[in-house]
């Protein structure tokens, strides 16, 4: 039997992510994804500091002693740029929703004033904790 | 110029490959399929779809220097070099630059692409104001080309389940055409988990529409008119298409 | 008919526990920008002010309605072989589920 008798269910598919442009609203939308994934990890960190910092003088002193460990603090910053690129991509989106800035030329301004605003606001975190 | 082709022979490749060919420009090679008609001339082997050449018909959209684009539109010497030219992304390769569309339309016509509307037919048309016929402007111009379903994410991870880019913003072609008596229905269709939730707002539709159309707008406002959020929305924008580089 | 609660409703849920985690979010910036908190005292003080207790539980179910649009949108695009995906949405909610009662058990711990 030839390699003629491809069927379409082996046909090659072209989706080398390298190779296909990714636009900046592109971005913006992979870095909502992974900040959110980001973020969802953090959540049973958080209730675990809040549990410890309920839990009399000394579960509080370990809870800000945790966070001030040099791994933390990277997570922490981590964190703070996941927050702020979720959040300002989330206002996007739910603006858009509305039918305010949906048209591309705004829609790409506006992609570009979140990227740049999260990693800046990650840097004054950086600048903050570490 | 230099042009990188992808290419691939099911009869005698294991998978896609990258011909090279160095081409002097002539004066009459003004787009991307001029020369590639040419190199065809000199390379018969090589297979693509086309048709119009003036950008009506769709036959001829190919990822260019990772931006989908029809070929007949595109500058050639605005090409960045080496120009690389792929398939459609995410669609099955049936020959070097033809892609398989079975997927694209069937996604198509599962939003039932006609009027539907059980009236017995007028004397003449069925009337529609001039405000009514806006609406459907930046959406009825859609030359099913797939440039739009093919550079969305969300349709390569799902294109049996979500509808896509082009299959939506035909649909709402229909679902804001006056005439039409199906609204609730067609709504009702798209609303599951995939049909057209899976749509994130990326935005790389409307981005590469070779036609400037916007099916994330479309998308959108399909979704508000779902929460009856209709509003006094107008023809759709559509934008200058970003040239392909 | 499709209708049902994955597709519209789901995204309204995901919408609205958005704008609340958002304005309690800035909230408790804000409130930390102005008046830090130094000792445990203060920490405790700063949680039994008058309805911080229902805005937290508020908070917590908002959190996780939200994480569990979101978390099963990245399964629904990406999860190979697709006949796993209805197990490990089990297993997303079963997680979800448990980090609900643990917010329940911190907050019955917290002062009223």
């Amino acid at each position: 039997m030839s390699k003629a008798a491809r069927t379409p269910r082996s046909r090659p598919v072209f989706l080398n992510l390298a190779q296909i442009a990714l636009p900046v609203g592109a971005l913006t939308s992979i870095g909502h994804r992974l900040s959110g994934v980001l973020l969802a990890t953090g959540v049973p960190a958080l209730l675990y500091l809040l549990q410890r910092s309920l839990g009399g003088e000394a579960g509080f002193v370990e809870a800000t002693a945790l966070l001030s460990q040099p791994l933390v603090k990277i997570f922490l910053v981590a964190l703070a740029w996941a927050l702020a690129h979720h959040m300002l991509a989330g206002i996007r989106h739910m603006l858009t929703d509305m039918d305010v800035g949906s048209a591309l030329g705004n829609a790409r301004r506006s992609a570009w004033g979140v990227n740049l605003a999260a990693l800046a606001i990650a840097v004054l975190a950086a600048g903050a904790v570490l | 110029m230099r042009f990188s082709i992808s290419r691939y022979d099911p009869d005698r490749d294991d998978g896609p490959w990258l011909q090279h060919y160095d081409i002097d420009l002539q004066d009459s090679d003004r787009m991307l399929l001029d020369v590639l008609l040419r190199i065809k001339e000199q390379d018969p082997t090589l297979s693509m779809r086309k048709s119009c050449r003036e950008g009506v018909c769709g036959s001829d959209a190919m990822n260019i220097n990772g931006r989908n684009g029809l070929a007949c539109i595109t500058r050639v010497r605005d090409l960045k070099e080496p120009v690389v030219l792929r398939p459609l992304p995410g669609f099955p390769i049936v020959r070097d630059l033809i892609v398989d569309m079975t997927q694209f339309f069937k996604q198509y016509h599962s939003i039932r692409p006609y009027l539907i509307n059980d009236e017995p037919p007028p004397e003449r048309e069925r009337l529609q104001s001039p405000a009514e016929r806006e609406r459907l402007n930046g959406a009825y111009e859609c030359i099913l080309c797939a440039c739009c379903s093919s550079q969305c994410p969300s349709f390569w991870w799902n294109p049996d389940k979500f509808v896509g880019p082009a299959g939506l913003i035909q649909a709402y072609r229909f679902i804001f055409d006056s005439r039409d008596q199906a609204t609730e229905e067609r709504l009702d269709d798209l609303n599951d988990a995939y049909r057209l939730f899976r749509c994130r707002t990326i935005m790389n539709c409307s981005e590469v529409c070779p036609k400037g159309l916007e099916p994330s707008h479309a998308i959108e406002r399909v979704r508000l008119k779902m929460i009856k959020k209709d509003g006094d929305s107008g023809a759709l924008p559509v934008h200058p298409p970003r040239p392909v580089t | 008919m499709k209708r049902g609660p994955t597709g519209l409703p789901a995204w309204l849920v995901q919408r609205a526990s958005a704008v609340y985690l958002l304005l309690f979010l800035v909230f408790v910036l804000a409130s930390f920008a102005l008046a830090p908190v130094h000792s445990q005292a203060e920490w405790l003080q700063w949680l039994a002010r008058p309805g911080m207790r229902l805005a937290l539980a508020v908070f917590f179910a908002a959190l996780l309605a939200h994480m569990w649009v979101g978390l099963r949108d990245v399964l629904l695009d990406y999860a190979q072989p697709v006949r796993i995906r209805p197990y490990l949405l089990i297993g997303l909610a079963a997680g979800l589920c448990g980090l609900a009662v643990w917010a329940g058990f911190i907050l019955l711990r917290m002062p009223a």
